[in-house]
């Protein structure tokens, strides 16, 4: 039989753990326009512990027989199954998109110059690595750590942001000179209320202040100053805030305000689209922008593409570091409220071991002890057993 | 009332915090006189509508649910 002709567009996690699981069956396309895979969990430890970048060839995460083709997408155009290229079309039998987000700093004034000078976990190593610059001369005063905007990557990281940098500034004994507020758009320090209650525990006995409701709408660089539309202003001797994220916006027709996909939450078609699938950060559901959903998502498209009706059930599952050698992990699903896990040595042991874990992870090769530790730690088992 | 300024914001089948996500996106673009009605299924929003309406001094008009879908009228007096 003929083998069809997958194509990934944008080589993300989710991308490369998806080429894996298909290169058997299919014939495996991936398009990027960047040749080097960043491990982005480690911008926080780059950033508030001046750790090395972690990178790595993309090629080199992929199957052998898996084509790479370094170019950039322009647009998915999937009434004439087309992907149009800087140079060029490429047809397909199915699509897979997953172009993931990216901080935009052009949504709030003043964010691009506070951006310049600060840098954050959000960018790049460059942006990190100067954020770390900040954190070491940092000398006391206030500290505004937080999120900018309801959309971004990864949500527990503004948290770990704040817990990680209190942590540095009270082993350098700055802590009587600073106040650290944490500012979130969000009602409550973490959305999610039942990690909230350790969020809010963990924050409130190391001093951290939080501000709720805190959307922001302009940044003045000059006066040290962050407005929030619901009328709050902060000062700010250092800041580190999360930018608006956005999607690529290159699937025509089905790109939302922010460039986001619209995705079927359960069967991740695009529109109604049964050879077009949309996965990871690009996609517009309302579930946590990180890896391992792009991980959980492969599963549920590979599954799909051979016939079978598997359905996406918004499975997230976050480490969490709470600073201190404590983690843990938000667990949930669409239907299921995340778990009540306690932040522990533990935890934080298994969050710090996806840094050797990573890439053995992408090429597949964990697959076995993942797919016993998700259905192990599936939220919506737990529910239905109670 | 005055239709023409009134937004809804269809957050059904999203969960916290969705709902007060896509209120706040669309403050983010309002003006005083607004009416912005937010329809959610996760029961949060009643809380987080009211907390978020007092901090940013708005007016909830009214808290309705029609086959259990929530509905939650706000009146923009500050922005």
């Amino acid at each position: 039989m003929e083998r069809k002709k997958v194509v990934i567009v944008g080589c993300g996690d989710g991308g490369i753990i998806l080429a894996h699981r298909l290169i058997k069956d299919f014939d495996v396309t991936l398009i990027d326009k960047n040749t080097m895979h960043y491990f982005q969990p480690w911008q926080l430890h780059i950033a508030f512990h001046g750790a090395k970048e972690k990178k790595i060839e993309k090629r080199k995460l992929l199957p052998r027989r898996a084509n790479f083709v370094n170019k950039e997408v322009k647009s998915v155009d999937l009434a004439n199954r087309k992907i149009v290229l800087s140079d060029g079309e490429m047809g397909y039998d199915y699509v897979v998109v997953d172009t993931g987000s990216r901080g935009d700093y052009s949504k709030i004034p003043g964010h691009n110059e506070l951006f310049n000078e600060f840098g954050d976990t959000h960018s790049d190593t460059a942006g990190a690595q100067r954020l770390w610059s900040k954190v070491k001369s940092f000398s006391g005063g206030d500290a505004v750590i937080g999120i900018s905007y309801p959309t971004y990557k990864c949500p527990p990281s503004p948290n770990e942001a704040a817990f990680m940098f209190e942590e540095y500034i009270n082993k350098h004994k700055l802590k009587p000179k600073t106040k650290i507020t944490f500012v979130t758009p969000f009602p409550r320090a973490y959305p999610a209320e039942p990690i909230n209650e350790f969020v809010e525990q963990a924050m409130k006995e190391r001093g951290i202040n939080i501000m709720t409701f805190f959307d922001v709408e302009s940044i003045d660089t000059k006066n040290r100053t962050i407005s929030s539309i619901e009328g709050d202003t902060i000062h700010y001797d250092f800041a580190a805030l999360v930018p608006p994220h956005v999607g690529a916006g290159i699937v025509k027709d089905f790109s939302d305000n922010d460039g986001f996909i619209k995705t079927d939450k359960f069967k991740l078609n695009i529109g109604n689209y049964d050879d077009a699938f949309c996965m990871g950060d690009a996609t517009n559901i309302q579930t946590s922008k990180s890896a391992v959903t792009g991980h959980i998502q492969s599963e549920v498209i590979s599954e799909r593409l051979r016939g079978k009706d598997a359905r996406f059930n918004g499975r997230t599952h976050c480490p969490f570091e709470f600073g201190y050698h404590k983690a843990t992990f938000v667990i949930s699903s669409y239907t299921a409220p995340a778990l009540k896990l306690k932040p522990s040595t533990t935890n934080y042991l298994m969050k710090m071991g996806m840094k050797y874990l990573a890439w053995p992870v992408l090429k597949g090769e964990m697959n076995w002890f993942f797919g016993f530790y998700f259905n192990m730690t599936d939220p919506d088992k737990r529910a239905k057993s109670k | 009332m005055a239709d023409e300024n009134k937004k809804i914001v269809d957050a059904r089948g999203s969960s916290c915090p969705g709902p007060i996500v896509e209120l706040s996106k669309a403050y983010r673009v309002a003006k005083v006189g607004d009416i912005i009605e937010v329809w959610a299924t996760d029961p949060g929003i009643k809380a987080d509508a009211q907390a978020w309406a007092n901090k940013t001094k708005n007016q909830v008009l009214d808290v309705k649910e029609e086959n259990g879908v929530i509905k939650v009228t706000i009146k923009i007096l500050n922005r």
